[in-house]
């Protein structure tokens, strides 16, 4: 029989990304929720510095929330990240992605110029890719089915401009 | 300034500089990077120009304006990144219990 989907948990997701001093930017559709486009997402998607000790901390932060593959094994990053685009887990706090270079970007030193650090409760300040770049990055996929998104983020792009121009 | 996100983002995912591109196109850089942060916005004709030079077009066709989306995230914009993210858990419960029956 298939395993349940956890309950999802983003922010102990985070907490225990931070715990363990993970630097990751959160793209995807969390971000895009963060940043306030307003949709449902049931996952979180992270970018993680590739620096070989904050891969060490990552391993650490998925031991800590039992993170699987779809075998039902413990993932081991130093083998799946330099061969595969993204690593989709399963934790005890809902699925987790970790994408070494999204689409359209390259990666965490690309995103880590203009992401923020958001305070997202419980003491935890995650920082969350900017929404130019989660447009650049769903642009560059091509879906059809992320043309409304798209246009959203584009939108918040220019409610955000307008409201910066305001102050 | 829409225009400002555009050419952010071609010219990012093209791989390219401000000054990349200001050698591309003949412009100044500086130009570019006020266009980019939206302090002035560039015609239609030369955004569309900056955007091919970055290997993309920037194809032009009416659309409806849905002016709920708007106002919807105009709701959203004003709350904190922590009530967005509150707001998702909560949709999801309620989405859960209502799976339930």
């Amino acid at each position: 029989m298939a395993e349940p989907s956890p309950k999802f948990d983003p922010i102990g997701i985070l907490a225990a990304l931070e715990r363990r001093r993970v630097s990751f930017i959160v793209i995807g559709g969390l971000a895009r929720v963060i940043q306030g486009t307003g949709e449902i997402t049931r996952g979180i998607d992270i970018v993680p510095s590739m620096k070989p000790e904050n891969l060490r901390r990552l391993d650490a932060a998925l031991t800590d929330l039992n993170a699987r593959d779809s075998d039902g094994t413990a993932p081991s990053l130093e083998e799946t990240i330099p061969n595969e685009p993204l690593l989709e887990l399963t934790t005890d706090r809902g699925q987790i992605k970790v994408v070494p270079e999204p689409a359209g970007t390259r990666g965490y030193e690309d995103l880590r110029r203009a992401a923020t650090r958001e305070p997202l409760g419980a003491g935890v300040r995650s920082s969350v890719a900017s929404v130019g770049d989660l447009a650049r990055m769903l642009a560059d996929l091509g879906r059809e089915e992320d043309v409304p998104r798209l246009q959203r983020l584009r939108r918040l792009a220019e409610i955000e401009l307008g409201r910066g121009l305001e102050l | 300034m829409r225009s400002a996100a555009l050419l952010r983002e071609a010219r990012l995912r093209a791989g390219l500089t401000q000054a990349d591109l200001a050698e591309r196109t003949g412009r100044d850089r500086s130009v570019i990077a006020r266009w980019e942060q939206g302090v002035v916005a560039p015609s239609v004709e030369t955004l569309t120009d900056l955007v091919r030079a970055c290997g993309f077009d920037l194809p032009l066709e009416l659309v409806r304006y849905d002016a709920s989306v708007d106002k919807e995230l105009r709701k959203t914009a004003i709350l904190s990144p922590e009530r967005r993210l509150s707001t998702l858990v909560r949709d999801l419960d309620r989405e859960e219990m209502a799976d339930r029956g």
